[in-house]
């Protein structure tokens, strides 16, 4: 016996027949042959000039020199198991699935992969919607991702706007998109996207909405991005985007002036990995501000009784 | 939510509008009831006409009918003086109700605050000189099996404070849930527990106000002048009014709810009666469009009605 690895192979074989009490129920621990088994323990014996096992009687029992490897034995075996785990883990460490946003800037995203490869890190990039990310982290196929928050406690913040063929504002106040007085003209619809159709953010982008006038049959869910592009090029739609997406698709746009409406995200990374230096190329990526709203969505402002009791 | 209405219309031309003003109101995010007649006529149309709606401060019009019967009767003071203290007022934006000082009107002019700008103090003054029942049971003596009375008009309020607190924004939800549920935490937008008017009772109501067929004439020619002078005009009166057409109205506005009755009565001598009781599912307290969709409704309806 020369080689180390097969040192290891034996004293498992051993630390089994002694914990197990025969043969036969340590070959099958270890799923190998039982003559197999014999002939390491053998070996072993060989190897360390004495017999480990008492074999005479019914009942198989450790000699002494067996009795006093043991613990040095098991000792070996437990450090050896602890350093393949931790070959293991760093394996992992090297890999990275990154969940982004659609529509990330890929100069960007491919700066951040080029980062990745000079720390030995692997990143995979993965585009998927708000829904999807939460879940991706939550079970554990994603490593890294930006969660959707509320922009007010947001450390990133992306503007969202409108985007159409007409002129650009500085600012696109929700109650002007109402129809003036007696116009027979339908009213654009205002389509949304999947990255802003879940969870709160839609919730309150429909509530700003009705509260400022607009019909909720306004208000659509895009079936594709790029129906949603093609409708909203033709003048027939309004569309709800960050501005890059609006510039990239020749789209003009104008920014909510509600920057509660705005999307904000949260970086967010699987337990016990530390990827800080990826946030801040996260967050260029997707295009983020920084922290732009420090104000909740507007209540009713005014006298609460107003509108709680009978009027006219 | 999106179910057909059911139309009702003298005529084929008449019931293909009846339908256009239901896909109208839909198009805006309001369901509702609407029944309009020529008083003189008969010709009518509209939909889902026998279904009792909660009534709001639609309720204000058979009140005062009432208290102007009791005056014509000789059985109460038109001119008796009452006294709102601010204290244990009901509450509301206009009139009396939104009064901060003790003020002292007379009967008469209770009538005419409660009619012409809604003012729920002066209503609920009203109602406590007579008694709820009081004027339900009046109601019933004169045929009106479709208008139930049932509470003063603060109890609107009461009842949404009760399980909303003072978040207009969740009351409004609250309605708009329980709506599509059918079932209701807001007791008086209960049909079994509030105020409540058919379209069909309603416009049978003002045929007979409109043709002296009901109470006594001093009453009903009073009634007719105080709905002539309703100050709001957002929604039966926004596409009507001309020098030649004039509305005699009353709205009733409560969360989600938008109505109006009221007569068109023109030059030319047309008189039609109408009754306009929606529900919107929009989280929106106020909702132009909707008020505008009435408005449109009531002049086409008119329109088409006038000989």
């Amino acid at each position: 016996m020369h080689a180390g690895v097969d040192l290891l192979a034996h004293l498992e074989a051993y630390v089994a027949v002694v914990e197990e009490g025969s043969f036969s129920a340590a070959a099958d621990t270890l799923h190998i042959a039982q003559p197999v088994l014999s002939r390491r323990i053998k070996t072993l014996e060989r190897h360390f000039g004495g017999a480990l096992f008492d074999r005479s009687r019914r009942q198989i029992t450790t000699t002494e020199l067996g009795n006093l490897l043991r613990p040095y034995a098991k000792d070996v075996l437990g450090r050896v198991d602890h350093l393949r785990q931790v070959a293991r883990s760093a394996r992992a460490d090297a890999e990275c699935v990154l969940g982004v946003p659609p529509d990330c800037e890929p100069a960007s995203l491919a700066r951040l992969i080029r980062a990745g490869t000079e720390r030995g890190v692997t990143i995979a990039v993965r585009e998927m919607d708000t829904a999807e990310r939460a879940v991706g982290l939550a079970d554990g196929s994603l490593t890294v991702t930006l969660l959707r928050v509320p922009p007010e406690v947001a450390a990133h913040a992306v503007p969202l706007g409108l985007a159409g063929n007409q002129a650009e504002r500085q600012a696109i106040h929700l109650e002007n998109l109402r129809p003036p007085r007696g116009s027979r003209e339908p009213a654009p619809p205002i389509l949304i996207t999947a990255e802003d159709t879940i969870g709160f953010a839609a919730e309150r982008f429909a509530k700003a909405a009705a509260r400022a006038g607009l019909a909720d049959e306004r208000i659509r869910d895009a079936t594709s991005t790029s129906t949603a592009v093609a409708e909203t090029l033709a003048g027939h739609a309004l569309l709800l985007c960050p501005e890059r997406f609006a510039r990239h698709h020749g789209l003009s746009w104008s920014p909510l002036a509600d920057a509660a409406l705005h999307r904000g995200y949260e970086f967010a990374t699987a337990s016990g990995r530390a990827l800080d230096w990826l946030e801040p190329l996260l967050a260029a990526a997707v295009g983020a501000v920084g922290r732009t709203s420090e104000h909740s969505p507007a209540g009713n402002a005014s006298d609460p009784h107003a509108l709680l009791v009978a009027r006219g | 939510m999106t179910r057909r209405p059911t139309c009702t219309a003298s005529t084929a031309a008449l019931l293909s509008l009846a339908e256009s003003i239901a896909e109208d109101w839909q198009r805006v995010g309001a369901t509702g009831h609407l029944l309009a007649r020529n008083i003189d006529t008969g010709a009518e149309l509209g939909f889902d006409v026998d279904v009792p709606v909660p009534l709001a401060s639609v309720v204000k019009v058979p009140l005062a009918l009432v208290v102007l019967d009791r005056i014509a009767a000789g059985m109460l003071d038109g001119a008796m003086p009452v006294t709102v203290d601010p204290a244990t007022k009901s509450i509301g934006p206009t009139g009396v109700g939104a009064f901060r000082h003790p003020v002292t009107l007379a009967v008469g002019d209770l009538i005419h605050q409660a009619v012409t700008v809604s003012d729920n103090a002066s209503a609920d003054a009203l109602f406590d000189l007579l008694g709820v029942s009081e004027v339900d049971e009046r109601l019933r003596d004169w045929g009106c099996p479709g208008i139930r009375v049932r509470h003063r008009v603060q109890r609107m309020y009461d009842s949404v404070a009760g399980v909303a607190g003072m978040d207009s924004d969740l009351a409004l939800e609250l309605a708009l849930r329980d709506d599509a549920a059918g079932q209701h935490s807001i007791e008086t937008l209960d049909s079994a527990h509030g105020n409540v008017g058919t379209a069909t009772a309603l416009v049978e109501l003002l045929r007979r106000i409109w043709l002296d067929e009901i109470s006594r004439p001093s009453a009903t020619a009073e009634l007719r002048r105080l709905m002539a002078l309703q100050v709001f005009t957002h929604r039966f009166a926004s596409d009507l009014r001309t020098d030649t057409v004039r509305v005699s109205g009353k709205t009733g506005t409560f969360l989600h709810l938008r109505h109006e009755i009221g007569v068109v009565s023109a030059d030319s001598g047309d008189r039609v009666a109408i009754a306009a009781l929606t529900r919107s599912h929009r989280r929106a307290a106020i909702a132009h469009d909707i008020d505008l969709a009435i408005g449109a409704a009531a002049r086409a309806a008119f329109e088409a009605l006038r000989e």
